[in-house]
């Protein structure tokens, strides 16, 4: 197998709609900003290592059937790789080396001492047995094992994979080690090492980005209204605490519509209207509408917290938010993000603004690791101090070069590694 | 997860019995029916239960020691690793001339609920070392101790399995696990033993944990039973490590102890007794047979009948029995020492009304600080004796609070609760690692 750079030359395809070809347009601005030189670029655009498993599994029917993994670790220069685990149809490694790169920038601008790595498995969930994806689950932890360790590679839950898969993970790692290693994986069952407070952390992470943001415009909570993309785990938990610190909710949406009142939409109520009937739609007291109208609402703040490329150059003309928080990866394309930019809109950018995971995910290696843990006021402060002070540098990195947040961003994020690169030097 | 799980009972490998084994002959079977109950209760999976109910492993060793006097002797020494769910494995280790693996098996189950109860991230281990050491020297003792430790060596550790002391090995014991095992590894490995001398990377606050657990779940269960608002009467059986530590931090509380026994019978005092002066003279002349004061002496049974708000047996097991729990006129009982309350007893208690805080939430202070001791080892980093009281009562707290929410949820008794919360957490621990290949 040949390693193949996991940040692709961003003059390759003009695709607006591809992200990691965006990631790969901030890598390279950043880079000439930074000056580094070609050799640097090239370390940091290629990973580290790869590997690709293959995996038996006995299927439930009593067939063998071979499934394909792989672990791609982008850059371990700042710590232990750290990254998802996703299982779907479409996966495939050239996603996985960007998934990869792009956790190596989100640790960074986060300043957690961990690289990024990005692990998959090329299978269908949904038309597989609880019994075989354990099966799945424990022989692709079996064939990685090599490379993963706390102190190498710590995997988390990414698309498709959760709570219990990390179990198993933790479960099969222990046992080949005959050590209870709870550190070896988060995103854990509260009884076998989990962090309290980790289910909300990236909403609440949303939260606070929007807090500070909020006083770059000089705006209160109570004079912005909030279209909240997106309703389950960033969006909802987002919109509640949001809520909570007084912004007015105006909207919110899930796959099939999105709802809508201006004076502000009671979100406990909205989230357990959603858990009973399984959609929006219908919730008294707001109007529904299509999702394609919900980001051009009359607002100061857009949080989208649902999928890629929902703001591009189709209707970023009729965007009347201020500014926006990107709580998924990827919402916001180059090209509406610099139209954005010269209208003096303010974008958070995603590897900031949704870092609240990643971060308690580390506060859980590091609870693992001590075997001690915090209540969920520590984990929340903890999670508080590290956004607000991430925001503070790159905002004043921003402001210091006259650029946007995003490529602030991508420039403190690079140059911490690259610091590290220099500092470690090469390994002979 | 089980990688071996020998079947030592026949009797338990059929099918989970609908009625308890009660077998008095073996204390594993014993401890193990009220569990049975709460497994019931909750409806667990019989094959789930089945897991729960069998030691994850059990290693045996043999233990050749020179004696002093050229001879060569081999001892029996065992380990009991009960179950892993929740973490590494922890537990005591005893030397005993009468050791009984069914003892160890207890021993060990019993620590993977205490820990469950207590939200500790163990499991429960226990092991021992057939010897008389009253018979040998403190050399052979050693020899003894270290050449069990190397044959363990696999098995146990800061990860694997982790020990502290019991009444029969203490800290010299303790540190010699620590020196052997430190020496194989080629570092130091300090959180592989808890109960470790102060000098030696042991923790603050160890010497009173029991007590220190124990006085904060006997002010949580007075104010849920609202019981002595304005006057306290407290009264405590037994004035060692467990009821004179308890006694002196009442005291300091300004909590009137009206009553304080021990072997030679009971001191009351319904305005409170003068607890330091009774310390220090029990420090002096090891009992306190012969302390003088303003107080009524009476026997350990008249003591036991007195009426009082809170009556803490902290001295022997089956300090409440059949023949005298009827005589008890306390409005609360708060379990200090391992099993003061027969089974008899405990249900004449409950015909009565009479509610008993179990051992199993009320007395794991010790279980918590040894805990405590493993995380500062791990972090290199010694709390200070405040931190340490501070992390205890929130411990002690939750362990309460959950404990009630389940006796409220099964409509139990508090120790029908703290054992249906011990198994519910390890199974459900149990159920999301799933069962390794």
């Amino acid at each position: 197998m040949t390693t193949q750079p996991a940040i692709a030359p961003s003059s390759a395809n003009p695709d607006e709609f591809n992200p990691f070809l965006s990631m790969a347009e901030e890598f390279d601005r950043a880079a000439d900003h930074l000056g580094l030189d070609e050799g640097l670029r090239e370390v940091l655009r290629i990973p580290n290592r790869e590997l690709k498993v293959s995996l038996p599994v006995m299927m439930d029917d009593g067939h063998i059937k071979v499934f394909t993994g792989y672990r791609v670790q982008h850059n371990y220069l700042r710590g232990p790789c750290k990254g998802g685990i996703r299982f779907a149809p479409e996966v495939n490694l050239d996603e996985v080396r960007a998934l990869a790169a792009w956790m190596t920038w989100k640790c960074s601008v986060v300043n957690i001492p961990f690289g990024g790595g990005k692990g998959g498995v090329i299978c269908d969930p949904r038309t597989m047995s609880m019994k075989e994806l354990e099966q799945l689950t424990r022989r692709y932890t079996a064939a990685i094992m090599d490379i993963l360790g706390p102190d190498r590679d710590v995997p988390a839950p990414d698309m498709n994979t959760g709570e219990q898969t990390m179990a198993w993970i933790m479960d099969t790692y222990s046992m080949h080690v005959r050590s209870t290693t709870t550190a070896i994986v988060t995103g854990k069952p509260l009884s076998i090492g989990g962090s309290r407070g980790r289910r909300e952390a990236t909403g609440r992470g949303v939260m606070i980005s929007a807090n500070e943001a909020l006083k770059m415009k000089g705006l209160r909570p109570e004079d912005t209204r909030v279209v909240v993309q997106g309703s389950g785990n960033v969006g909802g938990i987002g919109a509640m605490l949001m809520h909570r610190q007084g912004y007015r909710i105006v909207s919110l949406s899930d796959m099939y519509g999105s709802i809508y009142n201006d004076s502000g939409l009671d979100v406990n109520a909205v989230l357990s209207y959603l858990e009973d009937n399984g959609r929006l739609e219908g919730f008294p007291e707001a109007e529904s509408m299509k999702n394609a109208e919900q980001l051009e609402l009359d607002c100061e703040m857009i949080v989208p917290a649902a999928t890629e490329n929902q703001i591009t150059s189709q209707n970023v003309d009729r965007i009347k938010a201020q500014l926006i928080v990107e709580g998924a990866n990827g919402p916001t394309t180059a090209m509406a993000a610099r139209m954005l930019d010269d209208r003096g809109v303010i974008i958070v950018p995603d590897i900031l603004a949704n870092a609240g995971g990643v971060t308690v995910s580390y506060f859980e290696w590091v609870q693992d690791r001590m075997g001690y843990f915090w209540t969920e006021e520590v984990v929340n402060s903890r999670l508080e101090q590290i956004m607000v002070n991430s925001f503070q540098e790159v905002a004043e990195t921003a402001t210091k070069n006259s650029i946007s947040l995003r490529a602030a961003a991508y420039i403190v994020a690079i140059d911490r590694v690259a610091t590290v690169y220099r500092l470690r030097g090469m390994f002979a | 997860m089980i990688e071996s799980a020998p079947n030592h009972d026949e009797s338990l490998s059929a099918d989970m019995p609908k009625t308890p084994l009660l077998d008095d002959e073996t204390p594993f079977a014993t401890m193990m029916a009220s569990f049975d109950d709460a497994a019931q209760r909750l409806g667990l999976d019989e094959a789930e239960y089945r897991v729960l109910r069998q030691s994850d492993r059990e290693v045996a060793v043999s233990i050749p020691v020179p004696l002093d006097d050229g001879n060569v002797t081999v001892f029996d020494g065992y380990r009991i690793q009960h179950s892993q769910g929740l973490g590494p494995f922890m537990g005591p280790l005893r030397i005993h001339p009468d050791l009984r693996i069914d003892e160890l098996r207890a021993l060990a189950a019993w620590m993977t609920w205490k820990c469950a109860v207590l939200g500790v991230p163990f499991g429960g281990s226990a092991g021992g070392i057939r010897m008389d050491q009253h018979a040998h020297s403190k050399d052979e003792l050693e020899r003894a101790v270290r050449r069990y430790t190397a044959n363990l060596l696999g098995d146990i550790g800061p990860e694997r399995d982790i020990f502290s002391p019991d009444i029969y090995a203490d800290q010299q014991v303790m540190a010699w696990i620590l020196d052997t095992i430190s020496i194989h590894a080629r570092h130091t490995a300090n959180s592989a033993v808890t109960g470790k001398p102060p000098e030696l990377a042991g923790t603050a606050a160890s010497e009173d944990a029991v007590a220190r657990g124990l006085f904060w779940i006997l002010r949580l269960a007075m104010a849920h039973y609202q019981i002595g608002g304005g006057s306290q009467e407290i009264m405590i059986q037994g004035a060692g490590i467990v009821g004179g530590n308890l006694a002196r931090l009442l005291h300091a509380a300004g909590r009137p102890v009206i009553g304080l026994s021990d072997v030679h019978g009971g001191l009351v005092n319904r305005q409170g007794l003068d607890i330091p002066a009774l310390l220090a003279h029990r420090k002096r002349h090891g009992s306190l047979k012969d302390a003088t004061g303003d107080f009524e002496r009476m026997t350990g049974k008249e003591f036991i009948a007195q009426p009082c708000d809170v009556l803490v047996p902290c001295a022997v097991a089956n300090a409440l029995h059949s023949n005298n729990a009827e005589l008890v006129e306390a409005k609360l009982i708060v379990e200090g020492a391992h099993g003061p309350t027969s089974v008899r007893a405990d249900r004449i208690l409950e015909e009565r009304g009479i509610p008993v805080v179990p051992d199993i939430l009320a007395n794991g202070g010790g279980v918590v600080v040894s805990y405590f001791e493993w995380v500062q080892n791990r972090q290199g980093l010694a709390w200070l004796e405040p931190v340490i009281e501070g992390r205890l009562k929130r411990f002690m707290a939750e362990a309460w609070s959950a404990t009630r929410a389940l006796q409220t949820r099964e409509k139990v008794g508090l120790r029908a609760a703290a054992h249906t919360l011990a198994v519910e957490r390890v199974a459900e621990a149990d159920r999301q690692r799933g069962l390794y290949a």
